[in-house]
């Protein structure tokens, strides 16, 4: 199926959305008017880990407005205990409270939940609820963490190791022993987390009559979130019913059931009467999810050349103090596709995930973001150390077009990517030459300049396959269903869970490609459990594959049914009907004339005149599809940057940035260009200056607000430039591949690979996150640059 | 420190309401005045998202109260454009997919609404300047970037003409 | 993240606004722009049990030429100092640090006399005070008085202001014939509050260096003025030399503290690179090719 063949796939239309979020007329969590709402507020805990000795809710619950106040103790009873125990070997399983009931395990742990007439008067008794709470010592590292006489963070498990998994493939050892060099290289990325501008929310309404839950949160995955939810209040799924709403941005922080949703439910019904949430930013710096704290280390046999000849690869990271997912999950997908477009047979990993007093990780845009700076920050080392060109490296040790389909060490499948030709794209866009050239000159004049690479094999739609062969339970299907009213219009649906990404928009373009009607024609619902088919949600970048993909073959199922009428109507053979923006062609005297039938007409024979249907065939015109994709579908990219550094007080200014991609076939362009500035911005923003500070001695959260917690501007993200180079895929509906992290994992490859190529000359490396001034000013104090290296 | 009888003038209207000295404008505009337009993101004054106008001039209505803005004029995201009529600058973000999320967007168009009227031929570099105050995670930016330059370029065509 | 309850007073002249100070005394709080102290309370880090809204007070806003001084209302809005002819012709250092405050929506509420009562001490306001000895008259029920910057501003985030005081207004000296001014700041994201941020002004005759007032914001509790380490500087010809020698006396007269994510070196460093810098923009000012 080929990229000129499509009609609405891969067409510039503006979104939908935008009407009403231009105008201010969307409907967020906290626009929902719900009369009679009480306000929750959570009392959290000032210690990063401490025993619970008592609380005491009286002062709170005598001041005026304030409804109940509910500990741990009290809602335990009215849900199950949280467990997180797939059957992955080498991960232990944990279970916790609702609310801790015992200990509290970070600075911001829930411990009791006000409920007011609103959120003013909830925060003035959240502040005269008495915890007395006997301090313990924190763990605040990763070293901390793996000590012998470590605290436990979780007192049920024998230390804080929650994970550890590793492999070897091939013959790494024979190849580290007859290597040319062997050549080690660390790798830290920092504390992060995911800061949507909306903060988390939730509305709980119970009725006591139907015995039925409504629960309106900004989800990501409206469908399983429900299965946890009525499984933790040990509700059947049919007395619980998820609204998700217009969504303020997710990246992974709206997928788990947090304790203070589930708490907000239980006190819905207790108490009869709606209860509503809104976290407010300081919250949601120290308690939602955060991401992203690894160290790693490689090392890598080469020959003389820089032929990689095995790699090894360490992973320790620190996962937080409870696991909102498998704690083995992230780390793993790293060690799994870390090799990417390069050919490397003989490969080692070792990942270790531990636990620590810090708030829970979760997945962050690009979970495995670390992958592709690991790969090409080893090759950029590997070229250093035998004095070689980084290009010339890449280029010997990647794959090439001829090699894929290609199984990596770890036994993944890649297939219809295009790594080397985008690798070729970014370089000749960014101009490699004439930069070097230019870079020697400005040496010259004492200006500091570097360019760096990373390339990017990015797992976007994981089938269910993949995640049995990684012992990681869960399904990768999604459903989807259409449906033609007796007007002709078309309404469709998918499990996933918008938070910006214009589903409204490009969904109705796969639908309309299926069908062969204007897109204009389709209306797309999403979020509503009782309305949209159980799917797996949004996550990773699946919703253009698993989301698109199956409702392109519904519709595909639609038009089948629907010219199969109109071909009885006619009287004409199936294959001389077809039908195109709504309005049936037959083939006749050697070319495609309307057949005088709209799409409506059709519609109405099989609604109300069934009798007139094809024999066989039942009134109606409503389809279900739902879809396995692949084991995993990779999109690719290539990212060049350019920065200049101000050696004297350490700041970083990206002069250039450019990222050549394939994405497969794209369903709405604009769309797709748009998920790529925004990856690329929060890698960029991450490396730069994102980090979430706990202090090493008491494990407090220094990062409370947007002052401490710093984020990307407009002024320090650089234009960026997108070469597409898209490619379809042959495994997958329309060729589509998906993608909207490669952009993270890219951008912070490329970003520390140029700081790297400009610090090279003093003789250091950047071997850490964020290029702080602090950080960058104590690589280069007391040094000098010198003329040879590269 | 009970409820006190306020009164705001609010896209030319005035409303009257009871309230706490303590209700920050961005609550009493949403709760109050019903106008859920202006979103609330930090609460400390740096993601811009509840950006207003106060006598025309952008204000970060969380770190006002209500009580504060009696005798002034405030104008609100529903103040500018329709879905059947969008403003200039709202036109060219929704061509130019300045927008994902869309919960940024409202403090967005409250802040560039006067910027484009006292700078008719921005720079991308001042446009950079001025959007630093309004925190995005969706875009990268860049949309909106070339979005307010598009509506500038159409502002200063629809005046020549 | 809601703020705690208070009574809210919003007197109607700077009498009415001192009898509540009277009355009220350490547990009002004044509210001038609020863009430092509501993000506070809103915390609840600051929870006044009064507050005194000051901004119908219009006679605190005014702007006038008195003498060889500019005088400027307490209630002046960033914006205001950042756009006014009077200031960019009479005191542009004010302006140049003004325009760099936080935001546009941030300059169009906060005020100068907010800031410097805030004393935060990598702010503007109280950088361009100190650097240019500026003189704050202070008003309370029973009278007024005049403190000098360096005595107004004690520590970080304390001044000399009395529970019962407000600020009225700042003079500054009027620039001299001649004389050039800049402010430089450093920090890791456009808008935040300097690292450290440095103020100069120049005036230079026939070449030579007759007058150098240097400030340095970021490095101690309240902002440096450097007389003492430029002091052997004056007099001299004004070069690129001169330039990094002052700089690296700049950076050797600085005592920062060591902070966990700033170190007390790089505080230095940046010392010397903002004074380098802001010099070299004055030589240019200056009509000095560097």
């Amino acid at each position: 199926m080929s990229g000129a063949a499509f009609r609405s796939i891969g067409r510039h239309e503006p979104r939908r959305e935008d009407a009403r979020l231009l105008t201010g007329r969307g409907r967020y969590i906290d626009d929902i008017a719900v009369p009679g709402a009480l306000h929750a507020c959570f009392v959290r805990s000032p210690h990063a880990h401490a025993r619970i000795v008592s609380i005491d809710t009286a002062a709170a619950r005598a001041l005026p407005g304030v409804v109940a106040v509910y500990t741990g103790r009290d809602i335990a009873p009215h849900t199950t205990r949280h467990r997180m125990a797939p059957p992955i070997e080498g991960l232990q399983p944990v279970e916790s409270d609702t609310l801790p009931v015992g200990k509290v395990r970070f600075q911001g742990d829930p411990v009791a939940c006000v409920i007011a007439t609103d959120r003013y008067l909830a925060e003035d008794a959240a502040e005269r609820v008495e915890v007395e709470y006997e301090v313990l010592p924190a763990v605040a590292t990763i070293a901390q963490a793996l000590a012998a006489d470590a605290p436990r963070v979780d007192d049920a498990l024998p230390s804080n190791l929650l994970s550890h998994q590793h492999a070897t493939h091939g013959e790494v050892d024979a190849a580290m022993r007859g290597a040319f060099r062997v050549i080690e290289s660390s790798f830290s990325m920092q504390r992060q987390t995911h800061l949507p501008i909306e903060t988390r929310g939730c509305i709980a309404s119970w009725d006591a009559g139907r015995e039925h839950l409504l629960f309106q949160v900004g989800t990501q995955v409206p469908h399983p979130y429900r299965t946890t939810l009525a499984g933790r209040l040990r509700l059947s799924e049919s007395q619980v019913t998820i609204v998700s709403p217009d969504v303020g941005g997710g990246f992974g922080q709206k997928i788990a059931l947090y304790r203070e949703e589930l708490t907000v439910a239980v006190a819905a019904m207790l108490l009869e009467r709606p209860v509503r949430w809104r976290e407010d930013r300081m919250e949601n710096l120290l308690a939602s999810s955060q991401a992203r704290e690894d160290d790693c280390r490689t090392r890598v046999a080469v020959d003389a050349q820089g032929r990689i000849l095995a790699l090894e690869l360490e992973i320790l990271e620190d996962f937080g103090a409870y696991s909102f997912y498998p704690g083995n999950y992230l780390a793993r997908v790293v060690a799994m596709i870390v090799t990417g477009p390069y050919r490397i047979a003989n490969y080692r990993y070792d990942v270790k995930v531990v636990l620590s007093n810090k708030v829970g990780n979760g997945p962050m845009r690009a979970p495995m973001a670390i992958t592709s700076w690991l790969m090409d920050g080893t090759l950029d080392e590997v070229a250093r150390e035998l004095g070689l060109d980084p290009v010339a490296v890449r280029r010997l040790n990647m794959l090439q077009p001829r090699d894929y389909p290609h199984t990596m060490a770890t036994g993944e499948v890649l297939a219809d990517i295009t790594p080397r030709e985008t690798f070729e794209g970014v370089l000749a866009a960014i101009g490699y030459e004439a930069f070097r050239a230019r870079q020697a000159q400005a040496r010259r004049r004492g200006e500091v300049l570097g360019l760096g690479l990373c390339t990017v094999v990015e797992s976007t739609t994981y089938g269910s396959k993949f995640y049995k062969a990684a012992g990681i339970p869960g399904s990768g299907h999604e459903a989807a269903w259409v449906r033609i009213e007796p007007s002709g219009a078309v309404n469709a649906s998918v499990g996933l869970g918008a938070t910006g990404q214009g589903y409204e928009t490009a969904l109705a373009q796969a639908v309309a490609e299926g069908l062969g009607v204007p897109s204009s024609c389709v209306k797309i619902h999403l979020g509503h459990t009782d309305i949209a088919p159980y799917g797996m949600g949004s996550r990773g970048a699946r919703g253009g594959t698993a989301g698109g993909g199956t409702l392109y073959l519904c519709a595909q199922q639609a038009r089948r049914t629907v010219l199969a009428i109109a071909a009885h109507r006619l009287q004409a053979p199936l294959d001389a009907v077809r039908l195109q923006d709504g309005r049936v062609q037959r083939h006749e005297e050697g070319a495609w004339q309307d057949a005088g039938l709209a799409l409506a007409d059709l519609a109405r024979l099989a609604y109300l005149d069934p009798l007139a249907l094809p024999p066989g065939m039942s009134p109606g015109l409503e389809f279900h599809q739902s879809y396995e994709p692949p084991p995993m579908t990779y999109s690719n990219s290539s990212h060049a940057c350019i920065v200049r550094l101000d050696v004297a007080t350490g700041a970083v200014h990206i002069e250039r940035y450019v990222a050549a991609e394939d994405c497969g076939t794209v369903l709405s362009p604009v769309v797709v260009e748009g998920q790529q500035h925004g990856a690329i911005a929060m890698g960029l923003s991450g490396s730069l200056m994102e980090h979430v500070v706990y202090d090493p001695a008491t494990g407090q959260n220094l990062s409370g607000s947007l002052a401490d917690y710093l984020v990307a501007t407009a002024h320090e993200i650089p234009r960026i430039e997108l070469i597409p180079m898209h490619t379809p895929s042959r495994a997958t509906p329309a060729g589509i591949k998906g993608m909207a992290e490669g952009g993270v994992m890219g951008s912070i490859g490329a970003l520390m690979n140029a700081v790297n190529d400009a610090l090279a000359p003093f003789g250091v490396r950047a071997d850490r996150q964020p290029l702080s001034p602090t950080y960058l000013r104590s690589l280069l104090r007391g040094k000098q640059a010198t003329e040879n290296k590269q | 420190m009970s409820e006190q009888r306020i009164t705001l003038t609010v896209n030319g209207e005035n409303i009257e309401f009871e309230a706490p000295a303590r209700k920050l404008l961005s609550d009493a505009l949403r709760e109050d005045c019903g106008l859920t337009g202006t979103h609330v993101g930090c609460e400390h004054g740096v993601c811009g998202a509840c950006t207003v106008l106060v006598d025309g001039r952008p204000q970060r209505s969380c770190l006002c109260f209500a009580v504060q803005m009696e005798g002034h004029e405030i104008e609100t995201i529903e103040s500018v454009g329709t879905p059947q009529r969008l403003s200039v600058l709202q036109q060219a973000l929704h061509e130019c997919h300045g927008l994902q999320c869309g919960f940024c967007t409202p403090g967005i168009v409250m802040t560039f609404e006067p910027f484009l009227q006292e700078h008719p031929e921005p720079s991308e570099a001042q446009v950079r300047e001025a959007l630093s105050g309004n925190l995005c995670r969706c875009t990268g930016y860049q949309s909106i970037v070339d979005a307010i330059l598009l509506a500038a370029r159409r502002l200063r065509e629809g005046a020549a003409s | 993240m809601k703020p705690a309850a208070f009574d809210y007073h919003r007197p109607a002249s700077v009498d009415e606004a001192l009898g509540l100070l009277a009355r009220l005394g350490v547990d009002a709080k004044l509210l001038a722009g609020g863009q430092s102290l509501v993000p506070m309370m809103n915390m609840r880090l600051a929870s006044p049990a009064h507050l005194v809204d000051l901004n119908d007070l219009s006679e605190l806003a005014q702007l006038r030429v008195s003498g060889d001084r500019l005088e400027v209302g307490a209630l002046a809005r960033h914006r205001t100092l950042a756009e006014s002819p009077l200031v960019a012709e009479h005191c542009p250092l004010l302006a140049q640090a003004a325009r760099t405050i936080g935001h546009g929506a941030i300059r169009e509420r906060g005020t100068l006399g907010g800031s410097l009562a805030h004393a935060d001490p990598a702010a503007q306001h109280t950088l361009a005070a100190v650097t240019l000895g500026a003189r704050l008259t202070l008003a309370h029920q029973g009278g007024r008085r005049v403190v000098d910057a360096e005595d107004f501003l004690r520590s970080a985030m304390t001044t000399a202001l009395e529970a019962d005081e407000i600020v009225l207004s700042v003079s500054y000296p009027r620039l001299a014939a001649g004389e050039v001014s800049a402010y430089r700041m450093f920090n890791q994201r456009h808008g935040d509050y300097a690292i450290v941020a440095v103020a100069a002004t120049l005036l230079l005759r026939q070449g030579r260096v007759e007058s150098l007032r240097l400030g340095v914001g970021g490095v101690a509790p309240v902002p440096q003025r450097l007389d003492a380490a430029t002091q052997p500087f004056l007099g001299r010809a004004a070069s690129v030399d001169w330039v990094a020698e002052v700089a690296r006396a700049a950076r050797d007269a600085v005592t920062p503290e060591d902070q966990p994510r700033v170190p007390a070196l790089l505080r230095k460093e940046l010392t010397e690179t903002l004074v380098a810098r802001a010099l070299a923009r004055c030589l240019e000012r200056s009509g000095v090719s560097a």
